[in-house]
């Protein structure tokens, strides 16, 4: 490893088609995720033709520089106008659009372009030391420990807000009942598609993000009225991140690479989990943990870098094993084939060009969105600046075209005006949409998982508990379940005896 | 929070919740060793009808304040909640300009009916004059066309018109 490691990666990577490649890439990538209407598996699809002519290093450089680059285009509509470009960015809306309205949308830009640099620089340095084996640990997870990190995810994240945790489970459990319309995925029988053709392929994830954070937002801006929304002046320092905000952000930067690096690991929608996990850690061991959900620089700076992070951990199954477990790496991995590289154990003995130059490009690629974004980011931060009247149709645009790019249907459109009331009533009534997404996004794996469990161990429920990493979590779940239900005990009892 | 809401929400998803489980009784729940399409839904389902309850119970059973003692009080945070307020009778017209547009659209064609969409929708969020949001409305379908339709080739209804 050591002849292809740091240095040869950097240099394949330098090579000037290479580097071209990689800053096309990213510069695609990131318009990628701000528009909401073509997601990166889509972009790379349509660009495939494309790299074949390029030869297979520069070809797939281009293809991760869409993939990366959209994991942090994701976050600018996010954190402008509530509008999250992709699943990974469902999380930034949370403390990123509330910075804006306060007037730091450029600082919450600015945090989130350094820390998916920092994060990313993170994860290749990581994935030179760390791939082979840590492809071998992935290998370790079968249905039952897949169906326990799921239930482990649900029970952690069901906090995620701080506010009420039954309100967040519920809303958690209407995302996984929401993710089982269409086609079951293990029988293959159609479910709660009320004879609709267009809903047999479930609930579009883009119509209905789009809806209930783009089109609510749009609601709830109408129902505060413009003269409630009129923004303060900004200087052009304030643009960037004050020294209190980046030492704020430091620590959760360094927090959320790691985590989103071990999540990206893990099958799944990593880089979306590792967001909200991230999210979830930095509410809960902040100093300042009253801000969160009002505009607190850790709630961008954590899971913007575990987002960017998980990306480049999904590497690792995807070059070391050839297992895609997201829909963008997938499209990669057919770019791969495309180009007559199989990945997989030897793919890092026969093309260690390839290898290294793909995860060398994750470098090159961070740093060229943090010199192309950091300039931008007075721009950017000035649309929040337009006038509601002018801003709010083009967002609703942005979301029709979102909500119909996805599959080129009008139903989705549909999708996307219901959830849209459907988000600005829950507003009303103090119910999150984020908890929903997390559903959604864990619903498909969770009940995939779960049955072929059941099937594996013939009906026998204790094959979802017999492993020693199943036996692990469930331990984890249970003290998590357990644990604030005994502290508030814990607390209400200590209250009392003072008070007496 | 008013208590009337928190009743009235938990009340509606439990609702919810009951509701999509009457459904899924038409899928089939099969074996343990062989679990059917019903079973997860109906295990998502009862999960979230018991966790509705359990809002509405706590609320149920949370004592009064002194305020929703009296009866007139009690009734007012529902009432809050009900009163449409000039924002929202905005919203309520959006929403029905929003089916209007929808319905357009496979009629007129996207960008014919955009154009006239954003215009309407600029002029309900605050735009007092016609010229800025025809401006508006016409750049951004310029744009949208040239972005989506000549260069990602996304294929947008047409309609009667072209």
């Amino acid at each position: 490893m050591a002849d292809h490691g740091i240095l040869s990666s950097l240099l394949t990577t330098f090579q000037p088609i290479n580097f071209f490649s990689c800053f096309i890439g990213a510069v695609v990538g990131t318009l990628v995720g701000v528009l909401p209407g073509l997601g990166p598996a889509a972009a790379m699809a349509l660009v495939i033709p494309l790299t074949l002519k390029l030869g297979p290093t520069a070809g797939l450089i281009m293809l991760a520089g869409i993939y990366y680059g959209s994991m942090y285009g994701g976050s600018t509509t996010s954190i402008l106008v509530n509008v999250p470009g992709e699943p990974a960015s469902v999380v930034t809306t949370l403390d990123g659009y509330a910075m804006a309205r306060k007037g730091r949308a450029g600082a919450a830009l600015a945090v989130a372009a350094i820390g998916s640099f920092v994060a990313g620089t993170f994860s290749v340095i990581a994935l030179q030391f760390f791939a082979p084996l840590l492809a071998r640990s992935a290998l370790a997870f079968g249905p039952a420990e897949y169906f326990t990190l799921t239930v482990l995810g649900v029970i952690l994240l069901s906090n995620l807000t701080g506010k009420s945790r039954a309100r967040s489970l519920i809303m958690i459990m209407v995302g996984l009942l929401l993710s089982t319309v269409g086609t079951d995925p293990v029988g293959g029988m159609e479910r709660f598609s009320f004879g609709l053709e267009s809903a047999q392929g479930g609930i579009s994830f883009i119509a209905l993000t789009t809806g209930l954070f783009g089109v609510a937002e749009v609601f709830a801006v109408m129902a505060e009225g413009e003269e409630q929304i009129k923004l303060l002046p900004v200087r052009f320092r304030e643009l960037y991140p004050n020294r209190e905000e980046i030492k704020r952000s430091a620590a959760p930067m360094a927090r959320g690479s790691v985590l989103g690096f071990l999540i990206g690991l893990l099958p799944g929608p990593a880089a979306t989990m590792a967001s909200f996990a991230s999210y979830g850690l930095e509410r809960r061991i902040s100093k300042h943990r009253e801000e969160f959900g009002k505009g607190a620089i850790e709630g961008v700076a954590g899971p913007e870098s575990a987002n960017n992070a998980a990306a480049g951990g999904a590497m690792i199954p995807l070059l070391s094993l050839g297992l895609p477990f997201t829909p963008a790496t997938a499209v990669l991995l057919g770019g791969m084939l495309l180009h007559g590289i199989t990945p997989g154990p030897f793919l890092l003995r026969d093309r260690p060009d390839v290898f290294w130059g793909v995860i060398g490009s994750f470098y090159l690629g961070n740093m060229m969105l943090l010199i192309l974004n950091l300039p931008l980011v007075g721009i950017f931060a000035k649309i929040v600046r337009v006038a509601p009247k002018y801003l709010m149709p083009t967002v609703l645009v942005l979301c029709v075209i979102g909500a119909y790019g996805d599959n080129s249907s009008l139903f989705d459109v549909w999708v996307m005006l219901g959830a849209g009331v459907i988000g600005y009533v829950m507003r009303k009534y103090d119910y999150e949409p984020a908890p929903l997404i997390v559903g959604l996004v864990l619903g498909p794996v969770m009940e995939r998982s779960l049955r072929q469990a059941l099937i594996i161990s013939k009906g026998s429920l204790s094959g979802l508990w017999e492993s020693p990493l199943c036996i692990a979590m469930w331990i984890v779940i249970l003290l998590a379940a357990v644990l604030p239900f005994a502290m508030q005990v814990v607390r209400k009892s200590t209250g009392t005896r003072r008070n007496a | 929070m008013a208590i009337r809401k928190e009743r009235l929400s938990g009340l509606v998803v439990m609702l919810f919740g009951a509701g999509l489980l009457l459904y899924n009784l038409k899928y089939p729940l099969d074996t343990w060793g062989n679990p059917g399409p019903g079973v997860f839904p109906l295990m998502a389902g009862t999960v979230l009808v018991v966790l509705a309850a359990w809002v509405l119970g706590r609320d149920l059973l949370k004592p009064a304040s002194k305020e929703g003692r009296e009866s007139n009080a009690q009734c007012a945070p529902l009432r809050k909640t009900f009163r449409i307020t000039q924002g929202e009778r905005n919203i309520l017209l959006m929403i029905a300009v929003f089916v209007l547009y929808i319905l357009m659209i496979k009629w007129i064609g996207f960008f014919v009916s955009n154009f006239f969409f954003v215009i309407v929708a600029s002029r309900l969020i605050g735009a007092r004059t016609w010229a800025a949001p025809v401006a508006l409305s016409a750049g951004i379908n310029l744009f949208c066309y040239a972005l989506f339709d000549l260069w990602l080739k996304l294929s947008f209804p047409r309609g009667v018109l072209f």
